[in-house]
């Protein structure tokens, strides 16, 4: 008797959690059917007011209207770097997701590469076959061996 | 000699890393302020309550090195920091409205929103409504509320972002006021 109405209970919790996905308020206006290729730009960019977020997966309104104005450029046929470049006119640098391979963040892509060779530089020291040693220093080493003990 | 090979690769490495750690990351550039660009021109329509006095629509190169022009991008929804510079920005604007024009920017928002919220501070400097935020992106704008200073030539040499206090906003109007 108990069992079952825990039972109820799960099923009136589960129907209160579906009902609840209806209360949530719609976007106001339905976001437009926007081409592949606006999101492919808008993921190099970054979304202003959301630091960690690219254009393409924001839903702030500068993200929205970001993708809006990739995609009339695309329209007036602008290439992709055309419009990467109108951005980073107005944002700086700071817009691109990925730093460009030039002035202070050329590092960014140098120095993981440059850490690699070090790091392998070293393994190879550190597991380099030892030299033999000269067959003399051999030699006398076993001689010595062989001499009683004094 | 080996050794000094390897304190020298740590301290650069060290020495990157701690310049690394002075930059802040919420520090976002402005380009416009920091190359003095002209200020991007905009025609937007100004909001009802301010047709009668400035037009049916505002465009800013009207406006353009005639005087020094303060732009201030808003929401109704941006709350607390849009409803802490509004007062402000309206005592400005009494004081200096003969020497700087003011202009703000509603973005992202809805008309009736937007009316309330200049109804509540009595905004009278003219606000041009902007549902799109096509402007904001023009001058690099990242979130609201932003306060760009146009100097007497029409070029950008200020941005500020976040909300704005008074001594502030005098700094900025001094600067540019001749």
């Amino acid at each position: 008797m108990i069992r079952q109405g825990a039972g109820l209970w799960v099923w009136a919790f589960s129907l209160l959690l579906a009902l609840s996905a209806w209360a949530q308020e719609g976007p106001a206006s339905p976001p437009p059917d926007l081409p592949p290729e606006v999101f492919a730009i808008a993921r190099e960019l970054r979304c202003p007011v959301c630091q960690g977020e690219s254009a393409a997966e924001s839903n702030s309104g500068v993200a929205v209207e970001m993708r809006r104005l990739i995609a009339e450029m695309l329209r007036e046929g602008k290439t992709r770097e055309e419009i990467k470049a109108f951005f980073v006119d107005r944002y700086g640098e700071w817009i691109l997701y990925e730093p460009p391979r030039r002035g202070i963040t050329l590092w960014v892509w140098v120095l993981p590469v440059l850490g690699l060779a070090l790091l392998g530089l070293g393994l190879f020291a550190y597991f380099r076959p030892k030299k033999p040693l000269p067959p003399e220093l051999l030699e006398e080493a076993e001689r010595r061996l062989k001499e009683p003990p004094a | 000699m080996r050794s000094w090979l390897w304190l020298l690769v740590v301290l650069a490495l060290g020495g990157l890393f701690y310049w690394g750690m002075q930059r802040d990351p919420k520090e976002l550039p402005s380009v416009l302020a920091k190359e003095r660009r002209p200020a991007p021109d905009f025609t937007l329509p100004l909001l009802p309550p301010y047709r009668g006095e400035w037009g049916e629509t505002l465009r800013l190169s009207d406006h353009l090195g005639k005087k020094p022009i303060l732009i201030n991008f808003w929401a109704s929804w941006c709350y607390p920091a849009c409803y802490e510079e509004a007062p402000i920005l309206e005592a400005a604007w009494r004081r200096y409205g003969d020497r700087v024009l003011f202009v703000g920017i509603n973005t992202q928002d809805k008309e009736g929103d937007a009316l309330r919220f200049i109804e509540q501070f009595g905004l009278t400097f003219p606000q041009v409504f902007d549902p799109r935020g096509r402007v904001g992106v023009d001058y690099g704008m990242y979130g609201v509320p932003e306060t760009f200073v146009i100097d007497g030539e029409g070029r950008v040499v200020v941005r500020h972002a976040g909300s704005i206090d008074q001594a502030t906003l005098e700094k900025y109007l001094k600067e540019v006021l001749p």
